[in-house]
């Protein structure tokens, strides 16, 4: 079985059961919900037990479909990351139903598969038109998934204004790629790559593309200047899926953006100053403008979309750290690796948000506080995620910055790496003073939260993947190193 | 671990001990003081069968775990050196810690937390053999450091009586300071040797290496790193000035002032310097200052021991006072000489320790002199050791061990440097004064109160230790122990000072014990009162002073430069700009869509201008 037949199966998974949530009153929505994780595990062990040469792909996607180290990371990650969301769906099913229109979870169930078939495809294509596709295909998802909670006003309003703001990105990208298309006669990366060393091509039009394709990329992955939608969209959006939206749609704009600096900055290309100081400037602002704002947050949850804009800065100073002497992982390998220990953190942030949401306890600081009294192992896995976020040594976050500094400071770019040093300072203060509320301040009531036995395991397990990578990250950098390989041909 | 090598059992049976005791010592009780015995019992036996062989300075060191590994280049293991000098300082330690363990059985018995005691000192008995294994300074470091804690720990076990609290904490923190310096030379010498710091690599690299050549060239960083290890000495070994704690250090169980106070920990300072003797040589001007410190020890500890009345702080002077004796020794180049005194310092010691022990049990927990007396009929047999140990400490010729170690120091002295021997002879002179003073005051005469009078020897299991460490104390110079104990043997000087070194202790040791004589038999006061000694030179009341009107003063000023300069620039100042750019990016999230777009647009006009016409002029 191919990787893509994995695919096809789990859309058509999802869309089972949107069909099911919709006929079948009788199933209840848990049972969907766990369908669903049931359904991306076994499509995650299908995936390692997969074949991965591309010759075993059909004739009519193998001209669009890769299969390299880095695509099948990603579709690994898409995997885990789904299986986790629904996890958290069927965590906070109740608080959800109370706010969907017609008190049921129905697509909410269904369309995280449907994101999912689309980031795996994302992580395969080849060329612009593939990536639009599947980009849409995610994003239109997540149109709906923002807004499905449409009885709190919060939520439809951050769907609608992902929704115009998305589709104006989405305008963006396809113009860029229009206009680069234009320049280089081609949409495939490899011809990108072999246009961008072109030397009849014209610059400037070449640039005026890149400048679109890239602020379009940008605005997927909350890079600044074109970050204004996160922190709106993430808070109003229920909280599994700002955690969907943080982690998956993350991961799979950086993949996308992997490919295409890849191929814009292959070796001999004309435009690798331009675009490692766009790259740059951006995550200089990022950084900057995710960080400092985050500073003054009361909300756990925009806290959180203010960290994920910072961690954007990071992801793209190591996206303009062209591959490092010092380690065997490529900029496009440390992307991936500060997504992976990303992963578990936010997720298990997220996790923590659900459970206190279901108790009836909002995601702002001061109803935190006393959250140490009230369930030790909640407060204590709090603890864990925010210091991994801050990058605390020892923690996978720690070794997540850690790569991005050496590479960056490898290439000298002293500016940004002060840029990113400010930002990451801020981060401590920010991160640590939710750990302050949480075991500190005394709070109102000392009834303690109830959690289930299974999200306590899952829950305990994310936060020990956080330590273990954070004091052995060796196997993950070695799955990791192969894609160098991978990416480097492309160059070539 | 590789396999169970001795040096593997003597090191790592105390941590087992330690570790069971102190998690498990609620369930113990009883059985705790037998598994911590069993060990030392253990430790002793392999320690002493590990005696006698022949080897090459540093040896083979020998691995027992693996510890830090960050580069193929820089690590560090936890592996054992087994040289002479191991060799005898491990017996030393584990033969004593043995015996101590025996006779704390006997004097702990009513205590209600001896498991912790116990355990405790199964910690001590674990870093000390750490320290004599360590084959690099970081290991040494890192046990130096535990047995800072398990003196801690026993100095402060009566935690409840403030007074050993406080000297348990004087203690902690006057290491600290002389720690830090330790930290420093460390560090110096890993950055000059390329991040090897083991002692055989060190020695080599002086000969032919990195550190010979810096040695050539800027000699005086050399002097900076030795005096830098020096420090860690000074706080180990009670050198003048970080002197202060041990003399509180008193507080603790007896057992442990003999052991730990006495004979093994405060003597690692020495042993140490003895292991980095190849860097001490390398720079005279660091041998002179240890050897001047160590003269000045000597001399000052001896003068504060004439007035004091507590038979235990009396002996601490003493310890001191020889501390400072080895000290000079290695300063001078001989370090044999101080080790050998180590060796014999080390059982007499323990054994005037254990013996004021005895004493302090006998007169139900009395340590003041004038409230004892008589005692060499109450308690004959303490008596007859007591007075074994202080021949050996004063040096009675050609009998005692402490005679022969002493000689040593003195031809050193008297080779190098005049000055010193000069202070070495009287301070000669002044231990034989204050300890036939002691003895005098304590043991002869009436009983002066009702304690004294009643008192009886202890039982056998504390009077065993002090049978076996008299013997030791006589015994441990002649040349028959000495070569099984590997105590480096100092070179024989035979030279024409010879006899006038023998001539000129032995009238030392004369004066004092008729001075002492003349003014104390038969008294029941002090006929002598010297504020200045009794008040230790007031040296605790200047550091007192010196925190108070310096440190305070000194304290409010930086608080003041860092309420400005820290608070003000460094901290609150960029918080005030993170604050208002933040606020600023904050406002720009208004939340209107319009708004949102049009920053979208100016966005993207803005990369477009970057990309298109700032990046390609400036960028190649």
């Amino acid at each position: 079985m191919s990787a893509f037949s994995i695919e096809v199966l789990l859309a058509l998974l999802g869309l089972a059961i949107v069909l099911a949530a919709a006929f079948l009153p009788a199933v209840s929505q848990r049972t969907l919900a766990w369908t669903g994780i049931a359904g991306s595990v076994v499509a995650l062990l299908l995936l390692c037990g997969a074949s991965h040469a591309e010759s075993s792909l059909p004739a009519f996607v193998a001209p669009y479909y890769s299969l390299d180290t880095l695509s099948l990371f990603y579709k690994a990650f898409a995997l885990v990351i789904t299986a986790l969301v629904l996890w958290l769906i069927a965590e906070s099913d109740s608080t959800l139903s109370n706010y969907s229109a017609d008190g049921k979870l129905g697509e909410l169930v269904g369309l995280p598969l449907i994101v999912c078939t689309g980031m795996m495809w994302m992580a395969s294509a080849k060329d612009l038109v593939t990536v639009f596709v599947s980009l849409e295909l995610v994003t239109v998802a997540f149109y709906v998934l923002v807004a499905y909670t449409r009885k709190s006003a919060l939520s439809l309003e951050a769907g609608v204004k992902y929704l115009i703001l998305g589709a104006a990105a989405t305008g963006v990208l396809v113009f860029g790629a229009a206009w680069v298309y234009g320049a280089t006669g081609s949409l495939s990366f490899e011809g990108i790559a072999k246009g961008v060393q072109n030397a009849a091509v014209n610059k400037s039009v070449l640039l005026f593309g890149i400048a679109f394709l890239l602020a379009g990329l940008g605005f997927k992955v909350a890079a600044a200047p074109f970050h204004m939608w996160v922190p709106d969209v993430y808070q109003g959006a229920p909280t599994p899926v700002t955690a969907f939206l943080s982690v998956g749609s993350k991961a799979s704009g950086f993949i996308v953006l992997t490919r295409v600096i890849d191929a814009l900055l292959a070796n001999g290309s004309r435009v690798t100053s331009e675009v490692t100081n766009l790259l740059l400037i951006s995550a200089a602002i990022t950084v900057l403008l995710g960080s400092l704002p985050a500073i003054f947050q009361t909300s756990v949850k925009r806290l959180l979309a203010y960290s994920s804009i910072s961690h954007a800065g990071f992801l793209l100073l190591a996206l303009a750290s062209r591959s490092s002497a010092r380690f065997d992982i490529t900029s496009g390998g440390v992307v991936a690796f500060y997504l992976a220990t990303y992963l578990p953190m936010t997720v298990l942030a997220f996790f923590v948000l659900c459970v206190l949401r279901r108790q009836g306890i909002g995601d702002s600081l001061d109803e935190l506080k006393g959250l140490g009294r009230r369930s030790p192992l909640l407060a204590l896995l709090l603890t864990i995620a925010m210091a991994s976020l801050a990058g605390l040594p020892l923690t996978a976050g720690f070794l997540g910055k850690m790569l991005v500094f050496v590479a960056a400071v490898d290439h000298g770019y002293w500016g940004v790496i002060g840029c990113a040093v400010i930002g990451a300072a801020a981060g401590f203060y920010y991160y640590f003073k939710v750990i302050l509320a949480i075991y500190t301040s005394e709070g109102t009531t000392e009834e303690p939260v109830t959690v289930s036995i299974a999200s306590k395991a899952i829950a305990t397990a994310l936060a020990a993947i956080i330590l273990i990578l954070g004091l052995y990250p060796r196997p993950l950098q070695k799955v990791l190193a192969a894609p160098a390989a991978a990416s480097v041909a492309l160059g070539k | 671990m590789n396999s169970i090598t001795p040096a593997s059992i003597v090191l790592l049976l105390p941590l087992f001990s330690a570790f069971t005791i102190l998690l498990l010592h609620k369930q113990l009780k009883g059985a705790a003081a037998l598994i911590s015995i069993g060990s030392s019992a253990v430790c002793a036996i392999v320690a002493m069968i590990m005696l006698g062989a022949k080897d090459t300075p540093f040896g083979e060191p020998q691995h027992i775990l693996s510890f830090i590994h960050l580069t193929d280049t820089i690590n560090f293991d936890i592996n054992a050196i087994i040289d002479g000098q191991s060799r005898g300082m491990l017996f030393i330690v584990t033969f004593i810690g043995f015996l101590v363990h025996l006779y704390s059985h006997g004097y702990m018995k009513d205590d209600e937390a001896r498991p912790r005691y116990f355990g405790s000192l199964s910690m001590f008995m674990f870093s000390m053999t750490g320290i004599v294994l360590a084959d690099n300074l970081v290991m040494m470091f890192i046990f130096w450091e535990l047995v800072g804690l398990s003196s801690y720990l026993l100095i402060g076990h009566w935690f409840e009586k403030p007074s050993a609290c406080d000297a348990a904490k004087k203690a902690f923190l006057t290491n600290r300071v002389g720690d830090f310096g330790f930290m420093i030379g460390i560090l110096l010498l890993f950055g000059l040797n390329h991040g090897s710091v083991e002692f055989a690599d060190l020695a080599d690299s002086f000969k032919n290496g990195p550190l010979h050549d810096v040695k050539e060239h800027h000699q005086w960083v050399i002097t900076a790193a030795a005096l830098c290890i020096f420090m860690g000495a000074v706080g180990k070994s009670a050198q003048v000035p970080l002197h202060v704690w041990l003399p509180d250090a008193m507080e603790g169980p007896t057992p442990v002032s003999a052991l730990i106070h006495a004979a093994t920990m405060v003597a690692a300072g020495v042993y140490m310097l003895v292991r980095v003797s190849f860097l001490i040589g390398a720079s005279e001007f660091a041998g002179e200052v240890i050897a001047g410190v160590g003269g000045i020890t000597a001399i000052f500890a001896a003068l504060m021991a004439v007035q004091q009345n507590d038979i235990k702080r009396i002996l601490a002077y003493s310890t001191l006072s020889q501390l400072g004796y080895m000290v000079m020794a290695v300063g001078l180049g001989a370090g044999e000489a101080g080790m050998f005194h180590l060796y014999t310092h080390a059982f007499f010691k323990a054994l005037l320790f254990l013996g004021s022990g005895a004493v302090i049990y006998a007169c139900h927990h009395e340590q003041d002199i004038w409230k004892m007396g008589g005692l060499n009929k109450q308690t004959p047999a303490t008596y007859i050791t007591f007075a074994i140990g202080t021949a050996a400490l004063i040096g009675v010729p050609f009998v005692t061990s402490g005679f022969w170690s002493k000689e040593g120091i003195l031809g050193a002295a008297y080779e190098h440097c005049k000055i010193l021997f000069a202070i070495g002879a009287f301070t000669a002179f002044l231990t034989a004064f204050y300890m036939t003073r002691l003895m005098i005051v304590a043991f002869l005469g009436k009983p002066r109160t009702d304690s004294a009078s009643h008192a009886s020897d202890p039982p056998l299991v504390m009077v065993g230790p002090l049978l076996v460490l008299s013997i030791l104390s006589l015994t441990s110079a002649l040349p028959i122990v000495r070569e099984r104990l590997q105590a480096m043997v100092p070179h024989e000087h035979h030279s024409d000072a010879h006899w006038l070194i023998v001539g000129v202790s032995i009238t030392a040791l004369v004066a004092g014990v008729a001075l002492a004589f003349k003014l104390y038999k038969g008294k029941d006061k002090d006929p002598l009162n010297i504020p200045l000694f009794a008040n230790k030179f007031y040296v605790d009341e200047f550091y007192a002073g010196l925190v108070k009107y310096a440190q305070d003063r000194l304290a409010w000023i930086v608080t003041g430069l860092e309420r400005i300069f820290v608070d003000g620039l460094i901290a609150r100042l960029p918080a005030a700009i993170a604050c208002r750019i933040g606020s600023a990016a904050r406002s720009l999230q208004a939340g209107h869509l319009q708004g949102y777009t049009f920053l979208l647009g100016a966005g993207i006009v803005l990369a477009i201008y970057v990309a298109v016409f700032v990046l390609p002029r400036i960028g190649g």
